[in-house]
């Protein structure tokens, strides 16, 4: 079989390879990103809180990690490079609060840490001041830090806009094709694929949670990840606003964080309940989802069980299991030449883009040629979120096209405009049309719009019924045609 | 522009045609169904099983039966459907924003509303069943439009967890479609639907019902591989050392009912949260003026014929409101859900007027004995939660049993009673 020839292969569309994509796209370069998944983002990406925090929320910051160069290399980037895509970027705040006064002193530390590197002054409010902005948390905290600067996003929009301008601008996107083999050369890497093979110069490891398996491909491995799977619940967007911004408290216990975000969408989450634990597991378990709720309703005791109307688990990949104490490994291998490897850990969707910038100016310092792209076009326009719109803007886009009036999704007020929409930039399942446009995340989780979006994937990708999957490979959400396991039992008899 | 109609119903199951056609014959001039779908009748169509109709009509239908009987009514009645069409808002002046493909952005104002969105199933999510995130999982509802309506089956091995009717409906319904169902899982120790579903769908097919069990883990990432089921205890606890792995393809969640009541909430009507529906009184009125509910929207019915009973309640009174200008909320006795009740509907009444009580006790039991205002009012040979308890009151009665403002309901059970 030949080889596809690229300059630059980056192995993982999530959020770092994604914004490296892009960034890569400034350029004259050729560009091929490969996704094992049938769709971006998928990854760590997806299991994720998105906070967008300015990199002082621990008390382990350190100047001298890498980490904290490449977030405070981000902190101006995120919220111009999501107006550009179009992605919404909510700066809603954040609180580190305290129950007692032990606890306090470390934050004072932290307040004095965070102004002796030069992030501004965060200020203490006592409960009763604090009440004020955050009324429904526990009148049990004694008080809290707050940082003005905290921002939300969702990670998955953005790793998708970022993509989508990437392909715009020229880079060649593979989905569904997973790194078999990596053979490294004298000038290139022979890159072997579930989909072909590739002969690439450089190759960019953004695996995700599997970085490290993909860098043994190459023994560029020289550095050691602990998988840590982390619990996250998510709440009815009814309850949108009982928090205002980020609510945390300082930990009581190691491997448990103690937050609860409110997200760019309206819903509330949780959690975060941490374990290190086998990759590749997904599953929650019922003492990670008890453990959570008590904590979130330990700390705003509105919550109840009633409101949990989903869960998930993703992965931090950690050089050390101590949240916070924790380097990245981003730059090129010690050990391979033209080989990079992107992982970050904690916070990842925070440092993206100072990642990615740098990655390119390592490529650079490397003797990639880097002309400027005269066709670049930093410019990409979101799907229109119906449900947000205001009612001159909802008879407008109806007149344009009626189908943005006919509702699928009743919770999320989805209509079939904003799905055919996904489909077009890419969606090929049921949880792509859901990570893009929300049909199916609310309430009934897709009880009411799962037969409609199925039919209308069928009807726009052009394949039957049975052929649409929940997320690609084997996992066909219908079996068959009624009617057809009779006709199945009568001939075998 | 304004539209302006008498009447407006939200939806057009059982309870928006029953309410539409009730608003008609009392009176009112123009009455509008807003519905979502593409066609009236809501869920009927998918519930191609009998035993709907005995009590409205006296004969045993199908759903797409009692559908049939129901929009031939309301074409007679002169009622108004938009289709395609859904409410976004209701402004506390009565103005119903709605979308829809056919219509675009419209606004209507109306003289009086009657909720009649139905219910929805718990998903996964609220039910908190940990394990993987595969395909292959869905409500038993869903399930079924996919079988009756589209003609997909979703797997060939199935577990059911929960004993709702719709589950055991879909048991029946599966297994003779050539798919195997393994088991149905009720984590209570009865079942969580009627007898007869129980009988006519798992005991005649050989289907096992294990009750006080649950699925405490589901395997697979991609597509579902099995369920682990544990026995729980009295506490609803899993037990440990008695869990088993039971392969399937797919699960179909049966475990409740929540009326769907997103925009009654947005529009300001205050929720019972015990039943999940609005607070009503003996006309079906909310505390909104003018704002009426019915059917599953205000607690969830066995039977469809009370569906429909119960909307033809707020139909006709969102007429009267509409003409005169308005009722009052009728909250002079409020009714108290007492021993062994789990809820009462209507949560209030004036007790000046005949009324029928539907209740549901929450534990079941041998030798039952129904009490108003701590006075014997009837005794029954068996109560289970799963069989609404439905009572006509005659003024008389009522006015021996309210006491302080108040009607307290009790059932007693064996020895007690």
């Amino acid at each position: 079989m030949p080889f596809t020839e690229t300059e630059v292969l980056i192995v993982g569309a999530g959020i770092l390879g994604a914004a490296t994509a892009r960034e890569l796209s400034r350029y004259k370069v050729d560009v091929t990103l490969v996704e094992k998944n049938v769709d971006v983002g998928w990854g760590i990406t997806k299991a994720n809180v998105g906070v967008v925090n300015q990199g002082k929320d621990t008390l382990e910051f350190r100047p001298e990690y890498h980490r904290s160069h490449l977030l405070w290399r981000s902190l101006s980037m995120m919220e111009p490079l999501c107006r550009e895509l179009d992605v919404p970027f909510r700066k809603v705040g954040g609180w580190e609060m305290c129950w007692d006064m032990k606890a306090k002193e470390k934050l004072d530390k932290l307040a004095r840490r965070t102004e002796s590197l030069g992030l501004g002054k965060d200020r203490f409010y006592w409960y009763p001041e604090l009440k004020e902005m955050e009324p429904h948390v526990s009148d049990k905290i004694l008080g809290g830090l707050h940082d003005p600067d905290i921002a939300v996003v969702n990670p998955v929009w953005l790793t998708q806009a970022l993509v989508e301008n990437a392909v715009h601008n020229g880079v060649h996107l593979k989905l569904g094709t997973e790194v078999l083999d990596i053979k490294p050369g004298h000038h290139w890497f022979e890159v072997r694929t579930t989909e072909g093979d590739f002969k690439a110069r450089y190759v960019i490891n953004a695996a995700g949670e599997w970085v490290d398996k993909v860098a043994a491909k190459v023994g560029a491995d020289d550095f050691v990840l602990f998988p840590v799977k982390g619990y996250v619940g998510v709440l009815d967007r009814r309850l949108e606003g009982l928090v205002n911004g980020l609510v945390s408290v300082l930990p009581e216990r190691p491997g448990e964080m103690n937050v609860i975000v409110p997200t760019v969408e309206g819903n509330l989450l949780f959690g975060i309940q941490l374990q290190i634990n086998r990759r590749g597991d997904h599953s929650t378990t019922a003492h990670m989802a008890r453990a959570a709720l008590e904590n979130a309703r330990k700390l705003v005791p509105e919550i109840s069980e009633k409101d949990v109307i989903n869960e998930f688990c993703g992965f931090l990949m950690l050089r050390n299991f101590e949240i916070g104490w924790h380097e990245c490994e981003v730059g090129m291998s010690r050990r391979v030449p033209r080989f990079v490897n992107m992982t970050i850990g904690y916070p990842g969707v925070s440092a993206s883009p100072g990642a990615a910038a740098e990655v390119v100016e390592v490529l650079q310092k490397d003797g990639l040629e880097l002309e400027p792209n005269p066709k670049f076009d930093p410019h990409r326009r979101g799907i229109p979120d119906f449900s947000r719109l205001s009612d001159r803007e909802r008879r407008e886009l109806i007149k344009k096209d009626p189908r943005y009036g006919h509702v699928i999704c009743r919770c999320e007020t989805v209509t079939e405009g904003e799905i055919v929409e996904a489909i077009r930039r890419g969606a090929t399942t049921l949880d792509g049309v859901k990570h893009r446009v929300r049909a199916g995340m609310g309430r009934c989780q897709g009880g009411f719009c799962g037969p409609r979006v199925t039919r209308i994937l069928a009807r726009e990708l052009g394949i039957s019924e049975t052929e649409v999957t929940k997320k690609g490979g084997d996992s066909a959400h219908l079996c068959c045609r009624v009617k057809e396991l009779l006709e199945e039992e009568r001939e075998s008899g | 522009m304004v539209e302006r109609v008498d009447v407006a119903v939200i939806g057009a199951g059982p309870a928006g045609l029953a309410a539409a056609v009730a608003a008609r014959e009392q009176g009112a001039e123009r009455v509008v169904i807003i519905e979502r779908a593409e066609r009236l009748g809501g869920l009927l169509p998918q519930c191609i099983h009998n035993g709907f109709g005995l009590l409205y009509f006296g004969e045993d239908l199908t759903g797409p039966e009692y559908e049939r009987m129901f929009i031939r009514k309301a074409e007679r009645a002169k009622v108004e459907a938009r289709l395609e069409s859904m409410a976004l808002d209701i402004s506390p002046d009565l103005e119903i924003t709605a979308v829809g493909s056919r219509h675009g952005y419209t606004k209507i104002k109306t003289g009086a509303v009657v909720l009649a969105m139905g219910c929805r199933e718990k998903a996964r999510g609220a039910l908190g069943i940990p394990g993987g995130r595969p395909a292959g999982i869905l409500t038993a509802g869903t399930c079924q439009r996919y079988v009756n309506v589209d003609g997909f089956i979703p797997g060939r091995r199935f577990v059911i967890l929960g004993s709702g009717d719709i589950g055991m409906i879909m048991a029946r319904r599966l297994t003779l479609e050539g798919a195997k169902v393994e088991a149905v899982v009720e984590i209570m120790p009865w079942p969580g639907g009627l007898i007869r579903n129980e009988v006519q769908c798992l005991h005649d097919f050989g289907i096992p019902l294990l009750l006080e069990h649950t699925v405490t883990f589901i395997h697979g990432e991609t597509r579902i591989q099995g369920v682990t089921v544990t026995r729980v205890d009295r506490e609803r606890r899993p037990i440990p050392g008695t869990e088993r792995f039971i392969p399937c393809d797919c699960l179909l969640l049966s475990a409740g009912l929540i009326p769907e009541n997103e925009l009654s909430v947005k529009a300001g009507v205050e929720l019972d949260p015990v039943t999940g529906g609005p607070l009503v009184d003996e006309n079906r009125q909310t505390v909104i003026p003018g704002i009426f509910a019915g059917g599953n929207v205000v607690q969830v019915h066995d039977l469809v014929d009370w569906v429909s009973w119960e909307a033809e309640v707020a139909g006709r009174n969102a007429a009267r409101f509409a003409d005169r200008g308005g009722i009052p909320f009728r909250e002079e006795v409020r009714v108290r859900a007492g021993e062994n009740i789990k809820y009462v509907v209507p949560q209030f009444i004036s007790g000046e007027e005949e009324v029928t009580l539907h209740l549901r006790v929450t534990r079941p039991g041998l030798r039952a004995a129904l009490l108003l205002g701590g006075k014997l009012f009837k005794r029954y040979r068996s109560v289970r939660p799963s069989e609404m308890i439905i009572e006509k009151v005659d003024v008389g009665r009522l006015s021996q049993a309210i006491g302080d403002g108040e009607l307290r309901v009790d059932c007693r059970l064996g020895e007690e009673a």
